[in-house]
Formats: C-alpha cells, structure tokens, sequence
C-alpha cells in the first residue's frame, strides 16, 4: 500500500506529533507514505468561501502532483479531506469546469486526469488495511470510555464525501472511527449529539467565543456519559475541543478534564509505539493522569505483563 | 474565470421557510442573529445584494448539517457559499478570513510556521517543513483573481 501523504496546514505546524504517530503506525501497517510538494488544500472554511475559482484550481494543482505519481492521496485531517475529494469530484463530473482549471494549470504543466481517489487516514485502516490486520497488531490494551468525534467535513455532504455508503435511505452517519477503536479492543461511549459540529470554523473565522459555546454543548453530552477521553480524526477538532476545556472557566458551572486523542495517537499506544513519538507534549488538556491512572502507561498495563497473567493480545 | 454555475439560485424557490436548517445549525445555537432561512429569505425577496454586508453571514460553519435535514434537499451550504464569495468580491469578509486568505496567498499555508515549528519536528524525530513553490501557487492564484481581488 503506497499513497501521497497530505499533511495539511495544521498538522505538521500545530501538531507535527499527529504526524510522527501516523507515520509511527503506517509503518507498523506496511502502509508507504509518499512526501510531496503540496500547499494548502485549501481549507474549505476560508478560500473556498471567498473565492471559489481559486479554492478549486489550487486543489486541483494538489491532486495533480499525485496523480503525476500515480498515487492516492492519504489525508490527515477533515478539512483537507473535504477539500480534495470534492474537487476530485466536481473536476470528474464538469467537462467546463476541469478545462478552465486545466487552462488555469497549463503554465506549470499541470493537467488534471482524474485518475485518483482520496482517502481519509480512517478510510484507509478500514478499507485497505482491514480491521483484522489493526486488530492483530494491537498488543496493548486502553482500558478507558472513549467518544467518538468524526467532525463535519469528514462525511458532509454525504453526496459528495460518501455517495455510494450513506444517503438519507441508508444512513447519514459514518461508521470507521467507532470500527477501528472497537479492532484495537476500546470501550466507545455513546453519547448525546456526537454528530453535532465541534464550532472550530465559527472560531477561526468570526467569533472564538461563540464557537466555544458550541463545543461546550458537545463536552457536557459528553462529561454526562462519563466519558474518559475524546477521539478526533481533525486536527482543527481536535484543537477546538483541547482548548475549550481550559478556555471555559469553572465559573461557567463547568470543569472539563477529558484528555483528546487524535485516533493515530490511540492507535499507537495499542501498537505499544515509543510514546516519544505520539507527541503528547502539545496537548493542553494531560493525558499523563488518564494514562498512569488507568495503568496503559507503566509496567502494570504492559503487554508482556498481561500476556504472562494470560491475557494475551486483544482479539 | 465567472462563478462557476455551481450556484443555483432556482434553489431559492424551493426554499418554504420552514427552518429546518436553522433550528438544526450549531452556529444559530451559539450566535443570536445568525439564520439561515432568514438569509434565504432576503435573498428571495430583496436581491443577493441585500444579504452580503450583515457579517453574521460569515457565521455558517459549513458542516452541511442543514442539507441532511432540508425536507426539500437544498443544498443550503452551498447557496450561503456563493453569497459569502459575492461579499468578498465587494470587499466584505471578516478580518479573520481576510488574514487567513492572504496568508495561504503568501505562504501557501493557512497556518503561521513559528520558530518553534522546527524544534518541535526535530524533536519528535521528523523532517523539517518542505519548501512549497510559491512560484507557482502564487501564479495560480493570480491567473484566478484572487491576488487582484486581496489587493
């Protein structure tokens, strides 16, 4: 399995520890990750809101370099993943449009084919990987109430994002993020509004406090479960949700302590991954306490520990 | 380059008010003002015009969330798009937006590389930052308009 590695804006700037835990487990996967000179998406929550022209030519330049390559792309983050596969659509299924864009890219020796998909990092494990092969490789087990956050641009609008999976006949809502934390032996807690928006957009572009009353709604649903830690598949959720908690004063009535994981970041400490390399030093809320309390981080929850007293990998 | 036919403005008319899209939108639920059928509403009845100014508009998260509700699948993210794009064309767009927009124009990133970007990578045992050509992605992006449009 080879793809073009899209690392997005905020990934490899914000949080390169996002990064170095997906490479961390692409390799423990046989998955080869291809480096490009690619650019911004661009996000779809700002060029593509004010110039639509530009957010879809300089997509197409981005999907370009890796069908010069022959690759799929393998994308990191919701925006990004929102981004390119819907200006891999539009492009197939416009003639006019793909032969302005084309004309757009001429100089540079660009030409847009249509011959790649992209794929989200959780299409991926679910599609190409398969759950059996995550689920063999997982030796360490996480013995906490995890909640599921997909994010909006991971599957909205489904007509575009997942035309052949969901549909309002069918389902609405995706199923991968639940699917690969179940293979690696996580407990997923269901909790009230998990599909709601995490406000992150309503924060970059206008209002950060508004946008924070958003995600509040989402962390009590959550703290009301008794939810222990957060899982995101977005950098931008990710950073909604981890700032939130410490941005929203106790004064507020509310005192959130559910340390947010990025689902390579879970993934690796399955795999027993140096945690050097999962890049926990960036998050605001610790994930030190959930991680010595629940003994995933220490001899009592090593994997050899267990596999003595008969445990063995998770199945 | 026009505005690609990918807004519909026919879709207005299918549009009966019932505010499906607002009660379900998470940014209506945390900004007093911001409602989507009311835009729609305007728009329908006084002009595209009338809607760009009110930066409210700039509110929408794009979650789309209104298009899975709508009883008559109109793709309303979409149609708040194309307002959103006619407001920036007349110079209205939240200066957030603004910073963001010419940051990906000079940078082709949407985020600022601080100098701790490169001790944190090392750190963590990566590469640093590749190059982006901004040759090119500035070329694109003033063959497109968006360079002229920033100033």
């Amino acid at each position: 399995m080879k793809y073009a590695f899209f690392l997005g804006c905020v990934i490899p700037v914000k949080y390169p520890g996002f990064e170095s835990a997906t490479r961390e487990v692409a390799s423990a996967l046989d998955i080869e990750l291809v480096d490009m000179e690619f650019s911004c998406c661009p996000s779809p929550t700002v060029i593509k809101l004010v110039h639509y022209e530009s957010w879809l030519a300089l997509a197409a330049r981005n999907l370009c370099l890796a069908e010069e390559e022959g690759l799929d792309i393998l994308t990191m983050c919701n925006g990004c993943t929102n981004t390119l596969k819907e200006a891999n659509h539009v492009l197939k299924q416009e003639p006019a449009l793909r032969k302005k864009v084309n004309e757009i890219l001429k100089p540079w020796d660009r030409e847009f084919k249509g011959t790649i998909e992209v794929k989200h990092l959780l299409d991926v494990l679910c599609d190409d990987v398969g759950l059996a092969a995550i689920s063999r490789r997982a030796t360490r087990r996480i013995p906490f109430g995890v909640a599921c956050h997909y994010g909006c641009h991971f599957h909205r609008p489904p007509r575009i994002m997942y035309p052949d999976r969901l549909s309002p006949s069918k389902s609405l809502v995706p199923t991968q993020m639940d699917d690969v934390l179940t293979a690696i032996g996580v407990r997923i807690v269901p909790y009230m509004r998990r599909f709601l928006c995490c406000g992150a957009a309503l924060g970059t572009k206008v209002d950060l406090d508004a946008a924070n009353e958003i995600t509040k709604e989402k962390l009590r649903h959550m703290a009301d479960r008794h939810v222990e830690a957060i899982s995101v598949a977005c950098p931008s959720c990710f950073e909604q949700f981890d700032r939130a908690q410490v941005l929203l004063k106790p004064a507020d009535g509310f005192r959130f302590t559910m340390p947010v994981f990025y689902i390579s970041q879970l993934l690796g400490l399955a795999f027993d991954i140096d945690e050097e390399k999962l890049g926990f030093s960036e998050h605001r809320v610790k994930v030190d306490p959930l991680l010595a309390s629940t003994g995933v981080r220490g001899e009592a929850g090593h994997p050899r520990r267990e596999a003595e007293q008969g445990r063995g990998p998770i199945s | 380059m026009k505005t690609p036919a990918l807004f519909d403005e026919e879709l207005l008319y299918e549009c009966y008010q019932c505010a499906r899209c607002t009660g379900s939108c998470p940014a209506a639920l945390a900004v007093e003002g911001f409602n989507p059928r009311n835009i729609l509403l305007k728009c329908l009845r006084l002009g595209l015009q009338s809607a760009i100014t009110d930066e409210k508009l700039w509110c929408c998260c794009t979650c789309h969330v209104c298009e899975d509700r709508c009883p008559q699948i109109i793709d309303v993210t979409d149609l708040l798009m194309s307002i959103m794009n006619e407001a920036a064309r007349h110079g209205y767009m939240p200066e957030k937006v603004r910073v963001s927009t010419n940051m990906i124009l000079h940078t082709g990133r949407a985020v600022l590389v601080s100098k701790r970007v490169a001790h944190l990578r090392k750190k963590l045992g990566l590469n640093p930052l590749r190059t982006i050509p901004m040759d090119e992605v500035e070329g694109i992006l003033e063959k497109t308009g968006l360079a002229a449009m920033m100033g």
